[in-house]
């Protein structure tokens, strides 16, 4: 597996500062958006790994929401941040709206009165689609898993 | 054949209370405890172990909750008296330090420190004690985590401040339109159109080749990914009505934000 660092820093350095910046959105306070940015480049930086060794962008998403949320859980007692916001936040640089945006531009593009190969537009849209329902479902699943294994009482 | 009837004097049986006052506060407690952990994003899990917590705390031998997406019931027992009563549920939203000032609330009543009244008070004025950031940071932070997460989705630097703005102007704009009480699918239409023309505009301006990119990654602060995770979690752990109704908001939202971008790309001639 090669890496090429440098992506990997862009894409850490800019995943911490989505995650922080909708840290501050969901009113995360000062104290904790340096967790946010942590969570997130964390996150990213698992995803891009991920992906140079080969990995679908599903499995990769997977595999970091799991890490983020086990991180996430590990650290809880000392940062006290209730369940599990800190790796929901870190996983918000992940979300697939690009590919939700890209699958609704295509089905009106097909719905429009004389589409251009509208086969070839039907399986791209349909290609956008599947990525968001599997990308977001491997977020959810990485977050759920890891919550329902490492449970505590006070969860 | 004679049907047998039984007739209760009333001046015989053992009076049963129509309203027990203290299992009133009981129950209103927990609900407002519980509406406000729903409208600060908690999963509907957190929200029924954080109101029988509550409930419990305060005596009650036997609680049922019932979370929906628009409200809340619940159904509190101590002895004889049983009571239910509903609560409606404002607007889903994230607020990470309400929901932590809550869900602290909720340990010390656990802990015997709080009375219902007392519990109640402070739960009434939780929302508007707990600090938030000036609306101008949020909006900026918007901004600039639209912009990085556009670089995330292959954004060139030409792109990235007018995004940046775009994203933050769009966000000033929708805490206005919040502030209104406008219909949040609404909000995320006219702001769609209104942060994608902007990038689009700005990002052609400074000669970005990714304009088509820029103009969906201004958008990206609507994307409502708390409640995607969240409507996930609740049909795993069992409230698939609540997790259904939160699907189909995100659904619609995605939806008129997408209507929103193509009415900008429509307007700027951008190619999907």
């Amino acid at each position: 597996m090669t890496v090429d660092v440098l992506h990997l820093l862009h894409q850490a350095f800019f995943g911490a500062v989505a995650a922080s910046g909708f840290g501050v959105l969901f009113n995360f306070g000062w104290r904790d958006l340096r967790w946010c940015a942590t969570s997130g480049a964390l996150a990213l930086t698992i995803r891009t790994l991920g992906q140079n060794g080969g990995w679908s962008l599903e499995a990769a998403t997977f595999a970091a929401a799991a890490a983020v949320g086990c991180g996430g859980r590990l650290l809880r007692a000392r940062l006290g941040i209730a369940n599990n916001a800190l790796a929901v936040a870190g996983c918000i640089p992940m979300v697939p709206g690009f590919f939700a945006a890209q699958a609704i531009f295509g089905l009106f593009a097909l719905t429009a009165p004389h589409p251009d190969n509208p086969s070839k537009l039907a399986v791209t849209t349909m290609e956008f689609a599947l990525r968001v329902i599997f990308a977001a479902g491997a977020i959810g699943a990485g977050l759920s898993i890891v919550t329902h294994i490492l449970r505590s009482p006070d969860a | 054949m004679r049907r047998a009837v039984n007739i209760v004097d009333s001046t015989k049986a053992t009076p049963v209370p129509l309203n027990d006052p203290e299992l009133e506060q009981i129950a209103m407690t927990t609900l407002l405890i519980g509406r406000q952990l729903m409208e600060s994003g908690a999963r509907a899990e957190v929200v029924h172990e954080d109101c029988s917590i509550v409930a419990h705390g305060f005596g009650a031998e036997h609680v049922d909750l019932r979370s929906g997406y628009a409200s809340v019931d619940i159904t509190v027992s101590r002895g004889a008296n049983t009571i239910t009563r509903t609560m409606e549920v404002g607007p889903h939203g994230v607020d990470h330090r309400v929901s932590h000032a809550l869900r602290d609330l909720v340990r010390r009543v656990q802990q015997g420190n709080l009375t219902p009244s007392e519990a109640l008070a402070k739960a009434t004025g939780l929302k508007r004690d707990t600090p938030h950031f000036a609306p101008s940071l949020v909006a900026l932070a918007a901004g600039i985590a639209c912009a990085a997460f556009g670089r995330l989705l292959g954004l060139d630097w030409p792109a990235f401040l007018p995004v940046a703005a775009a994203g933050a102007i769009g966000q000033a704009v929708r805490q206005l339109m919040q502030r209104r009480l406008v219909n949040v699918f609404v909000i995320a239409a006219c702001i769609a159109f209104l942060s994608s023309s902007l990038a689009g505009l700005g990002s052609h301006w400074a000669g970005s080749a990714t304009v088509n990119v820029a103009m969906v990654a201004s958008v990206l602060m609507l994307v409502p990914g708390v409640p995607a995770f969240n409507a996930q979690s609740d049909i795993m752990e069992g409230h698939p009505t609540l997790g259904a109704a939160r699907g189909v908001c995100v659904i619609m939202l995605l939806t008129f934000i997408a209507i929103g971008v193509l009415l900008a790309q429509v307007l700027l001639g951008v190619q999907p």
